[in-house]
């Protein structure tokens, strides 16, 4: 218990440093595009989680279609936010350490998520 | 076992990762496919915030990126998407699948997909050669066609990842069958 309470607080930390990142780099140069990057980041786990219980009553080894779209959407979404600031950044819509500030905070806030739902959906399985 | 009437052989070869294999391949398509697209939206919005050429600041640009840099990428996501639609068990052929005119057909459909996407890849090169390099642009405009070729061939790159992750998958069902 005490386990899960310090890994709760410590996933919320760097959550809330990944948040600070993104909105320091907008906040700093008064342009707010990056927060684009928060958005795609937070949207990302989004299609595994829904389309992952779509294929999970058919026991066969071989995937099915709709896992096999949910991956390939979260493959989709997780390149376009780290390419998005790539791109503004070139066209010099956004400041450089703006882009490299919103990628660092982007991977913190996703790396966040991936690691509370792999943390705790073990903690789940225990009880069934 | 060569057959003479089939027009596409699945030619490439069984690369094992293990039982990663497929979630691996389905993730790297969807990362390369999204490459393709930014890569040419890059282009896209660089030509809408370009600046003047290098050593010139009172010239405008010379070109911008129009509805015909456009067509080469919308052919090729044409292409994507009539390849990842179709069932691969059809075009392979087997026995036992319904008629035989649904083989055909699937086939069909593939070679217009296939003819899709290298009709993108061909013209995103001739947009590259005939509105940039020939009328001699610096490189800082001619960035625009290399991105439109770059987006071509990692789209076809993408489908051909997506294909070998899905259709190879069936080694499971091959040991139940044999």
């Amino acid at each position: 218990m005490a386990a899960g309470l310090r890994t709760v607080i410590l996933l919320s930390f760097v959550l809330a440093v990944g948040f600070l990142l993104i909105i320091l780099s907008c906040a700093l140069w008064q342009n707010w595009l990056p927060l684009l990057v928060a958005l795609t980041f937070v949207l990302a786990p989004l299609p595994n989680a829904l389309f992952s219980h779509c294929g999970s009553d058919d026991l066969n080894y071989e995937g099915s279609g709709p896992i096999d779209l949910g991956r390939f959407i979260t493959s989709i979404i997780v390149v376009s936010g780290v390419a998005l600031p790539i791109i503004l950044a070139h066209s010099e819509v956004i400041n450089p350490k703006a882009c490299v500030m919103s990628i660092v905070g982007g991977g913190l806030v996703y790396g966040t998520i991936l690691a509370y739902s792999a943390a705790f959906s073990q903690e789940d399985a225990e009880y069934e | 076992n060569y057959d003479p009437r089939r027009v596409c052989l699945n030619p490439f070869p069984e690369i094992s990762l293990g039982k990663h294999r497929r979630t691996a391949g389905v993730y790297l398509a969807g990362a390369l496919f999204a490459l393709a697209n930014w890569t040419f939206l890059d282009a896209a919005v660089l030509s809408a915030h370009a600046h003047s050429p290098w050593g010139q600041p009172d010239q405008d640009p010379p070109v911008h990126v129009s509805f015909v840099d456009w067509i080469p990428g919308i052919c090729s996501l044409l292409g994507y998407l009539v390849i990842t639609l179709i069932d691969k068990d059809r075009v392979r052929g087997d026995e036992g699948f319904g008629d035989s005119r649904a083989v055909w057909r699937a086939r069909l459909f593939l070679f217009i997909g296939f003819a899709l996407m290298a009709g993108g890849l061909a013209g995103s090169v001739t947009v590259l050669i005939l509105k940039y390099i020939l009328n001699g642009f610096p490189d800082q405009f001619t960035y625009y066609g290399y991105a439109n070729v770059s987006q071509s061939v990692a789209l076809m790159l993408s489908a051909i990842v997506l294909w070998i992750a899905q259709s190879g998958g069936s080694e499971y069902e091959y040991n139940l069958t044999l």
